[in-house]
């Protein structure tokens, strides 16, 4: 039976989310290629990894070895690499994370085998793979098709729901084929984010504050957008006057002489829409602005608008998404 | 230390004659909130080799007000030290990402802005104006910021109301223009300003342009010092708009009862000594008090809008120039701040909002001023 690859990503003795995305993303496809689902485990000290897996694959492949201690791609492609080699899956995944994209590409090209990077979904075509992925930001679905099996992917994250299958997986342990010492690249140390450091570029959603909501010091305001922002599952950001104020870091300002975003949802609150402002955040998806002005320059690239005051109307919308939520 | 055409910064700009006489550092509106020093930087300049530009994100402080070059008994120009070494900063690709957004920008749509070019000309869709290649006796050169930012629209079309009302024969480039590259140089892009010197040029000289008139002086500054091979006379328009005050073909008629003072431009005032005519025009507009800071003209304080500041924060801490400045205007009892520059008018805005006086006082360019007093 052919066997379908998902290499299992963790970190720091934690099983990441991109590796049960994928293991249940892929069973439908498996399932049409006439396939099991093997997930690769490379590390050390990894039983309790195992036992977590055993009801996500059909098999688990492990390979233990020091030098696989902690993610490092040259080691990773080594095993990997050998491992393919040597059972010829049909199709091997890999996460379309800062780990994956350190692997992937040079373990496609070492073998020689097509690869599709960030993928957010797959078909089959007269029998031969079509993964899906994303171009022009986002706005546009291309279908891109492989010349010849085997293949091999890296996969978004979030692109799929991580359901359980409920499967018992049989455990076939490898021997490890390090035998030298890998030279190249070499695990240092993990470096934390500082705390309280977002990265607003990378945001999906943001709700961004001016100087609409007064003193942003006072822990009343600041919860009542906080709480919406929790449950939009957004970052927050800024207009320069809440940064001048000292009341929320630089690395929050949208604008000229700030960040500029893209995200999918934009959310202004008391932003009055000033050229500055806007041009850092005008390509985002969909802008909804909210502020008392109705003639606020906000309002001409807004796609929404909500004329009030926004302490009237942040607690509505807080409920609204809660209740939304809610009854998914 | 080597300068971006491999002369040594000694030799480029003459170093060798700096009496360290700090004058420069202390005229500077920057060094009292920021590691910026002119004089250091041209001590260093001299001694050390180009090292020592690494890692001054400081250096993206200077607004290019040019006031270190004024006050120099040597008559010589720190602030050029300075675009040299943010030059250097440049080849090394050490800066801040909202400059080379902007430098990139300028490149690609002709405008710092990251706006379309087929977008220039929107603020003039419904004022029928006349287009270069119908000829003029003026070319409105109109700058990237009063085409694009909508409160800097009305600035443009403010000069529009009044050189008609002036019989000023004037036409504009529309989707034509292009970046004048005054704060392009400034941010050290030399290859860029001159690639937009020559484009600006070939245009002017295309449609024969034998005068031209900006609404910045930062285009009417690089236009009249620093284009080689321009052939066109220049104006800034409050410059224009005085002569035709002289001439009695612009008339001031309606009253406008208010307190105004002047910010001076450091594009205009300070680099380039016109200091007369804004305030000509605004004191003829009858009912105007015009009011004076105490540091005016050549004391003026640079708004911090210029030599790329619009696209930098840098690492300038606390209060702002223009927030001081609107503080000092509040304090003389002024009810209108009136400016001539379209980053005057943008950090002056600001600054109202982060003062707190919203409603008490208001920023307006000379052009919009006069548009009240003629209609
Ligand atoms: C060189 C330079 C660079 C700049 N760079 C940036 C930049 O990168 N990013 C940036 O954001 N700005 C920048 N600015 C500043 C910019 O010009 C504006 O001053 C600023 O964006 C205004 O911020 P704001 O919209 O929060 O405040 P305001 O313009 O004061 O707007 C506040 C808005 O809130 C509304 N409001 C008030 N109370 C309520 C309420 N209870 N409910 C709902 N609405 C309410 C008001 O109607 C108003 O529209 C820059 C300025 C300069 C000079
Ligand atoms: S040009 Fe102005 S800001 Fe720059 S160093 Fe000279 S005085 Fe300071
Ligand atoms: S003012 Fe002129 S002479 Fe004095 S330190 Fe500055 S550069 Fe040197």
């Amino acid at each position: 039976m052919a066997e379908v690859f998902v290499l299992v990503e963790h970190r720091r003795g934690e099983l990441r989310d991109i590796t049960f995305e994928m293991l249940s993303g892929c069973r439908d496809l498996a399932k049409n290629l006439n396939a099991s689902i093997t997930a690769v485990l490379l590390g050390k000290n990894i039983d309790n990894f195992v036992e977590q897996l055993k009801s996500w694959a059909d098999k688990i492949l492990v390979v233990e070895d020091d030098k696989l201690e902690n993610f490092n791609a040259e080691a990773y492609q080594r095993v990997l690499s050998h491992l393919i080699k040597e059972r010829k899956p049909i199709l091997t995944l890999i996460g379309h994370t800062s780990f994956g994209m350190d692997l992937a590409p040079a373990l496609a090209a070492e073998l020689g085998i097509p690869l599709a990077t960030d993928c957010i979904g797959f078909e089959l075509q007269d029998g031969r793979l079509v993964a899906i992925r994303q171009m022009y930001g986002g706005k546009v679905n291309a279908r891109i098709s492989f010349k010849t099996a085997p293949y091999m992917a890296t996969i978004r994250s979030a692109a799929f729901k991580a359901e359980e299958p409920g499967l018992s997986a049989e455990v076939e342990k490898a021997p490890s084929p390090l035998t030298e010492e890998i030279t190249t690249k070499r695990f240092l140390e993990y470096v934390e984010a500082a705390v309280g450091e977002v990265d607003i570029t990378q945001a999906e959603r943001i709700v961004a504050v001016g100087r609409g909501v007064g003193d942003y010091s006072d822990e009343k305001v600041r919860s009542i957008i906080e709480e919406l922002a929790n449950e939009l599952g957004a970052v927050i950001a800024c207009s320069r006057p809440i940064v001048d104020k000292g009341w929320l870091p630089k690395d929050r300002q949208v604008g000229t002489s700030g960040k500029t975003v893209k995200p999918k949802l934009y959310l202004a609150l008391g932003i009055s829409g000033a050229f500055q402002h806007v041009a850092g955040m005008s390509a985002s998806e969909t802008i909804v602005a909210v502020n008392k002005d109705p003639k606020a320059p906000i309002f001409t690239v807004a796609d929404y608008g909500i004329v009030d005051d926004l302490f009237k109307v942040v607690p509505v919308l807080t409920e609204k998404v809660r209740e939304a939520k809610g009854g998914s | 230390m080597e300068t971006i055409d491999g002369e040594s910064f000694g030799e480029k700009y003459d170093l060798f004659v700096c009496l360290q006489c700090g004058k420069c550092t202390g005229s500077c509106p920057l060094s009292m909130r920021s590691q910026l020093s002119p004089r250091k930087h041209v001590r260093e300049a001299l001694l050390f080799d180009n090292e020592v530009v690494l890692d001054k994100e400081f250096l993206w402080d200077c607004t290019t007000c040019a006031t270190c070059r004024l006050r120099c008994p040597r008559d010589l120009q720190p602030v050029e030290v300075i675009i040299g070494m943010r030059s250097i900063l440049i080849e090394e690709a050490k800066v801040p990402a909202t400059v080379q957004e902007a430098l990139e920008s300028t490149f690609k749509n002709g405008n710092p802005w990251g706006r379309a070019p087929s977008k220039r000309d929107e603020w003039a869709a419904e004022l029928s104006l006349k287009s270069a290649s119908e000829g003029a006796e003026y070319l409105y050169y109109v700058g990237c910021t009063p085409a694009y930012d909508p409160r800097v629209q009305n600035v443009a079309k403010s000069l529009v109301r009044v050189f008609k009302a002036a019989g000023v024969d004037f036409a504009i480039l529309g989707n034509e223009e292009k970046c004048c590259g005054n704060e392009i140089r400034r941010m050290g892009e030399v290859g860029l300003f001159e690639m937009l010197m020559e484009d600006n040029v070939e245009i002017f000289e295309n449609y024969g342009v034998e005068r031209i008139v900006t609404s910045s002086p930062h285009c009417y500054n690089v236009f009249k010092n620093e284009y080689e091979g321009l052939k066109a006379e220049v104006f800034h328009y409050t410059q224009l708009l005085c002569e035709k005050l002289d001439n009695g073909l612009l008339k001031l008629t309606k009253e406008l009862k208010k307190k105004v003072i002047y910010q001076d431009p450091c594009f205009l005032g300070k680099q380039n000594k016109i200091f007369e005519e804004p305030r000509k025009l605004i004191s003829s507009i009858p009912g105007v008090e015009l009011l004076e800071y105490d540091r005016e003209k050549e004391r003026s304080v640079c708004c911090e809008g210029g030599g790329g500041r619009m696209w930098a924060e840098a690492t300038a801490t606390g209060e702002r120039t223009a927030e001081t400045r609107v503080k000092e205007a509040v304090a003389l009892g002024a009810e209108i701040i009136a400016v001539a520059c379209p980053f005057c008018m943008l950090t002056f805005e600001d600054a109202v909002k982060m003062t707190g006086y919203e409603g008490k006082i208001e920023v307006k360019d000379i052009s919009e001023l006069l548009v009240e007093a003629i209609e």
